[in-house]
């Protein structure tokens, strides 16, 4: 039986493995669908841990603070004397490595001919080099490399930033090993340390805690740096005089579950960073008791005992690093990854000089899993440097800006700057930039102007740039001139300007992002990657990119062999800190560990993440899980629990967050969710009193004067009127909202509606009866003071619109009665000498004829079919 | 104030309608006072049918109400033809369109819901049923297309009487999908115009919640809902911010998501160049067999946009839906408890929605202020809703319930 607790996931290899590597390790060539893509896992592999040579510093302890130090801040050219390299591989070693190592400001100074072994940079022979760098560096897997993880945990890093070197190393190793791409990147599968859940502790909001505890002391010892009042400040500011800035600068670097853990101490016992006393052991004893005490003063999270747990882990203290190759990066010239997570440099890890660091200037903030957000700053290079585009591009005449970016907004433009390698926003070599949903792209080349426009954009349409993390590709060539590539696919069409060299590029410029260097172009957002390559990336490679993703990601193994009969069994998370303020936990799938083990029939139903001894509130994405693992869905890469992932909110950090899995129903352990029945919500409050009444609306308007008139509303002139007016009729019932444009509205269709009953004989009799001369002038129709053909229309207009349309007299009593209408319209003068008729032939009998007589009787049956008799109701 | 292009009337000069302004004004200002029976009736008749009664009408509501027979009044103001034409038209016409205007043509979800109330049917079919209503054939109108708005325009225009001339018929003998995936208002080619239009199509479950629920996403978010079917379309961190995702977006996509599933064989084809409002747009359905080229199932392409803004989102593969809201704050719709709580398509998920509590409530909320011109103010009007929610719970019909909110507010 092979019980092995260590398994290998092995990324898929792009291109075949280089010769005269390391020893290759044998893998059986299983499947496991990651977020990577198809990684090989075996659990035949068992790893090689202990067999390398102790990278030894300059003194037995290694500590880089205590021992006599290179210079490291000026480049010595060194010229190789030595036999020729015996093979190709030798020559690789030299060219990729060694060149990059042997000067005073890398290794040479130690670790060369005669000096302090291994001499991996010794300069008589390089195939005396080459046999001893062997065993310091896995060209599978070069981040993994002993010359890489030595530097990058700080043994003589030439730059600022330990990580930074161990990328620049990486990227050596790399390109000896044949490019990125090529490699198989073995991931090993480790058992963690089982822990129970349950005792983690939430950082209390309040910081006179840290401040009594170990703020003392960081304040005290490393303040000459690690605070912003220091004279050379160096983030983070955990020592800063401001306890509640030291205290938020401090948390991500303390483990509240276990002080050794904690950055703080792992930097003074394990890195021998500037421990004050010259014994670091016991300096980081002192703050480990600190850290303690201040963990003793914060109270657990209670687990829920019902609940069915699975055994707890850390993202950084137990994860094993899932990412780290198969990025396409052959002739990458500059890369930046954000990995420093502090400072105000960002780091060109790209290996090739000079290095093209950029200077974070204006507002700006370090994002969690790597990144910057750029609200208001930039990221700029030395002209000096950013000359290493101008020089390695123009040698080419093509390149590819590649990029992870989350636009803040879709808002903005200018274009505003994401990538800009310019002059300022009149001149520039090329630019990535952002106008709303799209994203620009601008070049000069002997067919363009010195700004390089016309910009080549996504379609407006597409509305492809999205306020989300992206994938942005901008390739340029002479023949397909500019394309970009927005998450793995092309969405430009052909560039006009295609055709162009890039003789005319300016070499003065400076590569700036989220701004042009002239600070006008200011892009919001994050910038996770930055990849410039002077070749244009193909199709397949901006895809390979692309699905490899971007920031660190790990693999979480949380053990359930205490609840299901199956030894060395784990439910396994690709988990990584997706933003400053969450994780993503992806695919989880089942897998023992045990190569022998049976599954047989386990139910699992209802999983959760647990996060600092509760269920994370938010992000459930397996909670209504309901599948069975068994011996038919069980493979050699164990079984696929679900293909989704989800993001749990970040609480403490990735050192201290503490993760778990809980079970409704794993195996025979079950615990029924119950959910608490919500209470019934109380009554709404009283609303203030509105009008009883209100008005009739356009529609109601409409059909009330057809009903009361006799007109149809289909008649053409009405409902041309109608159409005209609608909108400006009232839209509501609300009598508040009642304005005098809808009054204006009212009356244009009551004197259509008027118009067209008075203009029609057979309606006019209908409504006025019969008898009244329509067809007289004024005199003869209306007759003089009080007369009875006056009085004939007033009453009809009276009994049907006040009253009802077909009422022979008013039986409301809700209504005006017709001695006030009839005073109204017609007086006579002596009850109202302001009444309507009286002012309608004010003139006569000047243009008093027969005209005039309709006249005034669609004036009177306007001014009451439009009024509240009619509005109201 | 620009007043129309509008041409004069004959004779009517300038002088006359600021003359009659005056009238009007005065006229306006002697606000009615009502009391009796003939004024109640009056108000009931004014308020049901938009237009005043005809004096025998009024004589005969008048005697109803006397008699202690108001609902019997309400129901002779419910035969007055404008109480289709007017009062429900306008009534059901902001439901239609995404901006919520009742300045909106007539058209098939407007005509259906009209002749479902007409008929007295059970309301609940608005959302589930395989029912239409269209002209009466021998009016010789434009017959009814899936690709305009024409015949229902005509009907509109030529003042079709709904009380006889709307007839009852069935989506699917006149559209391109099956009766199984009818239902109701939602598959009407007016509601598809307005919310299956582009988008994700979760505008035409929002809009659904909104005009036959009462409410908006907003007073539903939970963001406790389990997020294993919010697609890949949604960013899970906003401009580079996940904050905004767990506290916000993930509320209203944890249940929205997986009953707007129910959608995900429907699409409104358009020519988005020549005919962007989609005016001679119509519905498709990817019935079974069919397989759309990006998803390679039935499921409409929409439902796999912008898959790249998380990819380990949910990938919608039918048209399986879940009512996640059945438990948490959202049970307080009232969901019934003898449906299942899932299903597939569009149908099943309308009864989930027709048979809630909140959607009863909805519809007797909306009339109550259809009728009463107002809101419910106090704690008197909230027990009159409840109690007419129980009422119309007993049968679903629509009528019942202007009646019995035009005899509330019949004033005294």
């Amino acid at each position: 039986m092979m019980n092995h607790s260590t398994i290998a996931i092995k990324a898929r290899a792009v291109n075949t493995m280089p010769v005269n590597t390391k020893p290759v390790k044998k893998t059986s060539s299983l499947f496991l669908k990651t977020a990577l893509g198809t990684a090989t896992l075996s659990k035949k592999f068992i790893a090689v841990a202990a067999a390398i040579t102790f990278l030894g510093g300059c003194t037995a302890g290694g500590g880089e603070d205590n021992a006599s130090l290179p210079n490291t801040t000026t480049t010595v050219a060194t010229n190789y004397t030595g036999p020729a390299p015996t093979t190709a591989d030798v020559q690789q070693f030299k060219l990729n490595v060694w060149d990059n190592l042997i000067s005073e400001n890398r290794c040479g100074s130690c670790h060369s001919t005669d000096g302090q072994t291994p001499t991996f940079v010794q300069s008589d022979d390089i195939n005396t080099a080459y046999s001893v760098v062997n065993p310091l560096v896995d060209l599978a897997s070069p981040g993994d490399s002993r010359l890489v993880t030595k530097v990058a945990s700080g043994h003589n890093c030439w730059l600022s930033s330990n990580s930074a070197c161990g990328d620049i190393m990486t990227a050596y190793i790399t390109a000896w090993s044949g490019g990125s791409g090529s490699t198989t990147n073995a991931i090993v599968l480790q058992a963690p340390t089982l822990r129970d859940p349950g005792t983690s502790k939430t950082f209390p909001a309040d910081a006179s805690n840290f401040g009594a505890t170990i703020h003392p002391i960081l304040a005290a010892n490393c303040a000459s740096c690690h605070s912003d009042s220091a004279a050379t400040p160096q983030a983070p500011f955990f020592a800063s005089a401001d306890l509640d800035v030291a205290y938020d600068a401090a948390k991500n670097k303390i483990s509240l579950d276990n002080a050794e853990n904690s950055r703080l101490v792992i930097r003074l016992r394990s890195e021998f960073h500037n421990c004050w006393s010259g014994v670091c052991g016991d300096d980081a004893d002192e703050l480990v008791t600190a850290i303690e005490a201040f963990s003793a003063g914060i109270s657990t999270t209670a687990i829920d005992p019902n609940l069915v747990l699975s055994k707890a882990l850390t993202l950084v203290g137990d994860g094993i690093v899932a990412s780290g190759g198969g990025r396409y990066e052959t002739n990458v010239i500059a890369l930046y990854q954000f990995k420093t997570g502090s400072g105000n440099t960002a780091f060109d890890t790209s290996g090739v000089e000079p290095a093209l660091d950029l200077t974070l200037t204006g507002d700006y903030s370090w994002v969690g899993g790597w990144g910057i957000e750029v609200p208001n700053g930039k990221a700029q290079g030395s002209t000096s440097n950013s000359k290493k585009l101008h020089d390695l591009i123009t040698a080419t005449g093509e390149y590819s800006i590649e990029a992870w970016v989350a636009p803040g907004n879709v808002t903005q433009e200018g274009p505003a700057g994401i990538i800009s390698y310019s002059g300022g926003s009149s001149a520039r070599n090329f630019t990535l930039g952002q106008t709303l949903y799209n994203y620009d792209a601008l070049n000069r080349s002997s067919t363009t102007g010195a700004n390089g426009e016309p910009a080549v954009s996504t379609a407006d349409a597409d509305e492809v740039l999205q306020a989300t993390l992206q994938h942005v590709v901008v390739n340029y060539d002479p023949i397909n001139g500019r394309q970009i590539y927005v998450n793995g696919t092309l969405r430009t069409t052909a560039d006009p300007e295609a055709g162009g060299t890039l003789t005319g590029w300016d070499d003065s410029f400076a590569l700036a992002l989220g701004n042009e260097p002239s600070n006008d172009r200011v892009w919001q957002g994050n910038i996770r990657m930055v990849a410039i390559h002077n070749r244009v990336l193909t199709t397949d490679q901006i895809t390979q990119n692309f699905n490899i993703g971007v920031g660190q990601r790990f693999y979480l193994l949380f053990s359930v062999a205490h609840l299901v009969n199956v030894p060395e069994s784990y439910i396994i998370f690709e988990v990584s800190q997706f933003d400053s303020y969450s994780y993503l936990f992806n695919q989880p799938f089942f897998l023992s560990l045990d190569t022998s083990a049976t599954i047989g029939n386990i139910s699992v139903k209802g999983m959760r993440i647990g996060i600092n001894g509760k269920e994370a509130i938010a992000g459930q994405s397996y909670s209504n899980l309901d599948i069975t693992l068994n011996d038919t869905d069980y493979g050699e890469s164990g079984q696929v629990m679900s293909p989704m992932g989800t993001i749990i909110n970040l609480e403490n950090g990735p050192i201290s967050d503490q993760f778990f899995l809980t079970f409704e129903l794993l195996g025979t352990h079950t615990n029924v969710f119950v959910e608490a029945i919500p209470p019934t919500p109380a009554p709404p409050g009283d609303l203030p009193a509105v009008s009883d009444i209100g008005v009739r609306t356009f529609a109601e308007i409409n059909a009330s004067m057809a009903a009361v008139t006799g007109v149809d509303p289909t008649t053409t002139a009405v409902a041309t009127t109608y159409q005209t007016i609608m909108q400006q009729l009232p839209p509501v019932e609300d009598i508040d909202t009642f304005l005098s444009t809808h009054q204006m509205a009212v009356t244009q269709l009551a004197i259509r509606y008027c118009d067209e009953l008075v203009e029609d004989s057979s309606l006019r009799d209908n409504f006025f009866g019969a008898g009244f001369g329509f067809e007289q002038d004024v005199a003869n129709a209306y007759g003089s003071g009080d007369s009875a053909a006056k009085n004939q229309i007033v009453t009809q207009i009276f009994n049907k619109m006040i009253g009802l349309p077909d009422g022979s007299g008013n039986t409301l009593t809700s209504t005006i009665d017709l001695a006030t209408v009839k005073a109204e319209l017609i007086g006579p003068a002596g009850t109202n000498a302001n009444n309507l008729f009286d002012r309608l032939t004010s003139a006569c009998p000047t243009g008093c004829d027969s005209t005039r007589t309709k006249t005034i009787v669609k004036a009177m049956c306007a001014s009451t079919l439009g009024s509240a008799a009619m509005l109201v109701q | 104030m620009k007043l129309s292009r509008y041409s004069s009337p004959k004779g009517i000069g300038k002088k006359a309608p600021s003359a009659i302004l005056l009238l009007l004004l005065s006229v306006l200002l002697s606000q009615p006072s009502y009391g009796g029976s003939r004024e109640q009736a009056k108000r009931m008749h004014d308020r049901l049918a938009g237009v005043p009664p005809s004096e025998t009408v009024l004589n005969n509501m008048e005697t109803l109400v006397g008699s202690g027979d108001a609902l019997g009044a309400a129901a002779v103001a419910m035969n007055n033809p404008t109480f289709y034409s007017v009062t429900l038209k306008n009534f059901v016409t902001p439901w239609t369109n995404e901006a919520q205007t009742v300045f909106a043509d007539l058209n098939d979800y407007t005509a259906t819901v009209i002749g479902i109330v007409r008929d007295d049917y059970d309301f609940r079919k608005i959302l589930y049923d395989d029912i239409l209503y269209v002209a009466d054939p021998s009016l010789g109108l434009t017959p009814y297309s899936t690709t305009n708005n024409t015949h229902y325009e005509q009907i509109e225009a030529q003042n079709i009487d709904m009380t006889t001339d709307l007839v009852e018929t069935t989506q699917s003998s006149v559209s391109n999908f099956p009766a199984s995936a009818a239902a109701g208002v939602t598959t009407t080619r007016a509601a598809a115009k307005a919310f299956f239009i582009d988008g994700t199509n979760r505008a035409m479950f929002r809009f659904t919640l909104m005009n036959q629920l009462c409410t908006d996403l907003e007073p539903l978010k939970d963001v406790t809902r389990s997020s294993d079917r919010i697609r890949q379309d949604v960013s899970r961190s906003p401009g580079g911010d996940s904050r905004i995702f767990m506290n916000n977006c993930s509320g209203c996509h944890t249940g929205m998501d997986p009953l707007t599933q129910a959608f995900a064989y429907y699409d409104f084809a358009h020519d988005v160049t020549t005919d962007p409002e989609g005016n001679n747009g119509e519905l498709v359905y990817n019935d079974v067999g069919a397989v759309d080229s990006v998803t390679g199932t039935q499921v409409q392409k929409k439902y796999h946009n912008n898959s790249d803004n998380f990819k380990p989102g949910y990938v919608t593969l039918d048209d399986r839906w879940d009512n996640y809201w059945r438990n948490g704050p959202n049970s307080l719709l009232g969901w019934d408890t003898g449906l299942p709580s899932g299903g597939n398509g569009a149908k099943s998920m309308g009864q989930e929605l027709a048979n809630s509590d909140a959607f009863a409530s909805c519809q007797v909320e909306k009339v109550f202020k259809a009728v009463c011109l107002r809101p419910a103010v106090d704690a008197t009007d909230r027990t009159q809703i409840d109690t007419m929610t129980t009422s119309f719970k007993s049968g679903y019909n629509l009528k019942q319930v202007f009646a019995e909110s035009a005899v509330y507010c019949i004033g005294g």
